[in-house]
C-alpha cells in the first residue's frame, strides 16, 4: 500500500486551525463495517475499498473517509446539533493510478444543525473554512469550485415534464451516461410498448385487484414467483412503465435547454446569469434556488473567499453519493480536477439513512494536507 | 539452463475432457503421470514443455501471477481477475468449446423488467421506498460491477455466492443473479429469465499466454512449436484441397478462385471447407474435372501469427 509523506508539523497546524476552532475533536474506528458503507455509497465504491476480515468474522473495510462514522457518532450522542473536527488516515485503493497514495491524511469538519435551520449560512461557512484550510498549505494556484445537485432538480422541475421523465432525469443527475442517453432520445416518437395490453387491463383496477390479476397471469404462464417483489408492486410498475413509454420524451428544445444548463462553467455571477438566460428556466423552485445562490455568494465573500477565486459548474458532483445539495471542491491548477485539495458538500439525507431523524441539516468538508502543502504532492 | 515451458490444463470435469480431445486431435496426446489423479503431465510430441493440471479458476490466477506460461481456461474466469486483462494475458486462440454466457437473470415473475434500464428503475425505486438496495447474488464481482456501471445501475448490493447462485432469489438471499449459463435450463428451472440486454460476456475456453511470466528464447521456441501445430490443425479443419487434371495451365481460372478466398496449391487450390461444393460446381461447369476434394490433416503456413504477436508482447 502506498502511503504519502508527512506534512511539516507547522504547516499541518496552520491547516488545522480554521477547521478545529470551536469544534469537538473526534476519532473514528479504522475498521468500518463494509456492508453499511456499500449500502450507503453503492457497489461501485467496492473497488476503492481495502476489505479485511478476521477468520470467521464479518467483513470490514479500512475507513475510506470519516463522514459516515462521524455522522453515526453524532446520531448516537442524541444531540440536535454538533460540530466535529477529525484528523487521521483514510484508505482508498487506486489500482489504475500506481503513483497515487492509497493511505493518506484527511482533516475535516462536519457540521450538523437542528431541523429547520437555514442551510445557507452553514453552506458558506463550511466552504469558506475548507478554502482557508487549503490556502494555509501555501499553494497559490487554488480555486474554489462550486456546484449544487439541487439546482439541477429545480431546473428540471421548471421544464414541466411528465412526472416519470422528470424523475428519470433527476435520478440521472449524478450518472452522466444515463443523462446522455436521455438527451440523445430527445424528440423521438413514443414507443409501442410490448405488454401494454396487460398494463392497460391492470390500469383501471385497485391495487388488490391488479395483484390478483397478475397472479392469475403467472399461474397461466406457469411462472413460479421467486424473489422479494410482490404482485401488487410489479403490477403498479408495469402500469407506470407503459405510461412512461407512451409519454413524450424530451422535446428537442427541452434537451437543448438541459444541455445548455449542463455546460455552464464560469464565475458564479456569470454562471447564475447564464442559467437565467436559458429558455425554459422558470418555476418557483429554480427562482428560489438561484436567489439562495446569490445569498451564498455574498456570505462566501463575507467569510473571506476572494470573489476572483470562485468558479461554478453545474455538473460538479462527487463519486460518493452522500451529497444532495451544495457541493464544492478546492482544486489546484497543478494537480488538476481529479486530485482535489479539498472537497465537501451538503448531505442532509445521510443522517436519515443512518436511522437518524429526518429533516436535520448536515454539511461538511475534508482537506488533504499533502495536496494542500506547497511542497507536497506534485 | 533449459527451463521447461509450463502449460496449465484443466484438471477435472467436462472442460478437461474437451481439452484432452482437442489436444489429441492436434496429435498432441496428454499423458498424466501418477495415475488418473496425478497433477503433472506431459504432452507427447512436445519436448521442453511441462504440463500442470489445475482447476480452471487456478489457471486464471496462475496466468495472472506469471507462474505458468500458457494456460487453457474460460474467458469469464480470466476477465474476473479484474483490471486490464490485456496487460496481463494474451488470448492466443478461442477454442470453440467450454461455451458459456455470463448473464443477468431476474425472476420470471417480474413482468415489468425486460432490460437493464428497467432494472435500474426498479432498483432505484426499491432504495427510495425501503432504504435497502437490491441484492445481486454472484461470484463474478468484477464483471458485474463493470457491466452495471456501464448501464447506469447503481442502487444495488452484491451478495457473494460461492455455489448454486441460481437458487438465491428463491431462497430469499437476493433479488436477482449474475451467473454463467450454457443452455439457460437451470435458470428457467429456478424461475429466472435473462434480461434482453443482460448478456455480459459470451465466454469460451481460451488458450492464453501470461505476460507476467518470464519467457526465455527456449520457452518461446517450444510455444512456437505448439502454436504452429494448433494453428495448422485449426486451419486444416476449415480447409479442403481441390485438385483436377491439368490445373497447372488454368492460371486465369485459379486467379479467379484465389480472388474468392482460395490459395494456390500444386495441382489445384486450397479452399475454405464450406466452399467445396460451390467451387467444384464452378469447375465442372467449365469442363474441368474430375475434381477431387480431400481434407488435409494439417496446413502449416510459413508464418505463425499467434506466435509473432506473443513474441512482440513478451519482448517489449
Amino acid at each position: 500500500m502506498r502511503a504519502e509523506p508527512r506534512v511539516p508539523a507547522e504547516v499541518l497546524a496552520n491547516l488545522r486551525a480554521p477547521l478545529s476552532r470551536d469544534a469537538l475533536s473526534v476519532d473514528a474506528p479504522i475498521l468500518q463495517p463494509l456492508g453499511l458503507l456499500l449500502e450507503l455509497a453503492g457497489e461501485a465504491m467496492r473497488a476503492r475499498l481495502f476489505v479485511v476480515q478476521a477468520e470467521g468474522g464479518r467483513e470490514a473495510c479500512l475507513r475510506p473517509d470519516f463522514t459516515v462514522p462521524v455522522t453515526r457518532q453524532h446520531l448516537e450522542s442524541g444531540a440536535a446539533s454538533g460540530r466535529y473536527y477529525y484528523e487521521g488516515k483514510a484508505f482508498r485503493a487506486s489500482p489504475d493510478h500506481p503513483d497515487r497514495a492509497e493511505e493518506f491524511v484527511q482533516i475535516g469538519l462536519e457540521r450538523f444543525d437542528a431541523i429547520g435551520t437555514s442551510a445557507l449560512e452553514a453552506d458558506a461557512e463550511i466552504a469558506a473554512l475548507a478554502w482557508k484550510a487549503a490556502v494555509a498549505g501555501g499553494r497559490e494556484d487554488l480555486l474554489l469550485w462550486l456546484g449544487d445537485l439541487g439546482l439541477f432538480a429545480a431546473f428540471v422541475e421548471g421544464l414541466n415534464l411528465p412526472t416519470s421523465l422528470a424523475a428519470r432525469l433527476t435520478r440521472a443527475a449524478s450518472r452522466p451516461r444515463l443523462l446522455q442517453a436521455e438527451l440523445a432520445r430527445a424528440g423521438a416518437q413514443a414507443k409501442v410498448v410490448e405488454g401494454g395490453a396487460l398494463a392497460d387491463l391492470l390500469a383501471g383496477r385497485s391495487s388488490d385487484e391488479a395483484a390478483v390479476m397478475l397472479e392469475e397471469v403467472w399461474a397461466l404462464a406457469g411462472i413460479e414467483p421467486v424473489g422479494g417483489r410482490g404482485p401488487a408492486e410489479i403490477a403498479q410498475r408495469l402500469i407506470r412503465r407503459t405510461e412512461a413509454a407512451r409519454a413524450p420524451t424530451l422535446s428537442l428544445e427541452q434537451a437543448a435547454s438541459l444541455r445548455r444548463f449542463l455546460s455552464i462553467s464560469d464565475t458564479p455571477v456569470k454562471a447564475l446569469a447564464a442559467i437565467r438566460a436559458i429558455p425554459g428556466a422558470k418555476g418557483e423552485a429554480l427562482t428560489a434556488a438561484l436567489a439562495d445562490w446569490e445569498q451564498r455568494l455574498v456570505l462566501l465573500t463575507k467569510a473571506g473567499v476572494p470573489a476572483g477565486a470562485m468558479l461554478m459548474a453545474t455538473t460538479l458532483g462527487h463519486a460518493f453519493e452522500y451529497y444532495d445539495g451544495l457541493t464544492f471542491e478546492v482544486r489546484s491548477t497543478a494537480l488538476g480536477a481529479d486530485r482535489p485539495v479539498a472537497v465537501g458538500g451538503r448531505y442532509d439525507g445521510l443522517p436519515a439513512r443512518l436511522e437518524g431523524p429526518a429533516g436535520g441539516r448536515a454539511v461538511g468538508c475534508m482537506v488533504r494536507p499533502w495536496r494542500a502543502f506547497k511542497g507536497g504532492e506534485a | 539452463m533449459n527451463e521447461p515451458l509450463i502449460i496449465a490444463v484443466p484438471s477435472k470435469g467436462r472442460l478437461k475432457e474437451q481439452v484432452e480431445e482437442w489436444l489429441a486431435d492436434c496429435g498432441l496426446k496428454l499423458s498424466v503421470s501418477g495415475g488418473a489423479r496425478g497433477y503433472m503431465a506431459e504432452i507427447k510430441g512436445l519436448a521442453g514443455a511441462q504440463v500442470r493440471l489445475l482447476s480452471a479458476g487456478d489457471i486464471a490466477e496462475a496466468l495472472d501471477s506469471g507462474e505458468v506460461h500458457l494456460g487453457i481456461t474460460g474467458e469469464d474466469l480470466l476477465r474476473e481477475r479484474g483490471g486490464d486483462l490485456d496487460s496481463r494475458a494474451l488470448l492466443l486462440r478461442a477454442l470453440g468449446f467450454g461455451r458459456a454466457d455470463l448473464v443477468v437473470a431476474v425472476p420470471k415473475s417480474w413482468l415489468d423488467v425486460d432490460s437493464m434500464a428497467d432494472l435500474e428503475e426498479v432498483a432505484h425505486d426499491l432504495l427510495a421506498r425501503t432504504g435497502r438496495r437490491m441484492r445481486v447474488a454472484t461470484k463474478y464481482l468484477v464483471q458485474t460491477r463493470a457491466f452495471f456501471a456501464r448501464h447506469g445501475v447503481a442502487d444495488y448490493r452484491i451478495t457473494e455466492s460461492s455455489g448454486a447462485t441460481e437458487g438465491a432469489p428463491a431462497a430469499g438471499a437476493a433479488e436477482l443473479i449474475v451467473d454463467i449459463t450454457t443452455t439457460g435450463a437451470t435458470l428457467v428451472a429456478n424461475g429466472l429469465k435473462i434480461l434482453g440486454d443482460g448478456i455480459i460476456l459470451k465466454s469460451q475456453a481460451q488458450l492464453a499466454a501470461s505476460l507476467r511470466a518470464s519467457w526465455s528464447d527456449g520457452q518461446l521456441a517450444v510455444a512456437e512449436h505448439l502454436l504452429r501445430v494448433i494453428e495448422a490443425r485449426g486451419t486444416a479443419h476449415e480447409s479442403a484441397t481441390l485438385v483436377w487434371p491439368d490445373s497447372e495451365s488454368d492460371d486465369a481460372l485459379i486467379g479467379e478462385l484465389v480472388a474468392a478466398g482460395a490459395t494456390r496449391r500444386p495441382n489445384g487450390v486450397l479452399a475454405p471447407a464450406d466452399r467445396i461444393a460451390a467451387i467444384s460446381t464452378l469447375l465442372t461447369a467449365k469442363g474441368r474435372g474430375p475434381v477431387t476434394a480431400s481434407r488435409p490433416d494439417f496446413v502449416f503456413e510459413t508464418s505463425c501469427v499467434a506466435h509473432e504477436v506473443l513474441v512482440k508482447r513478451v519482448k517489449n
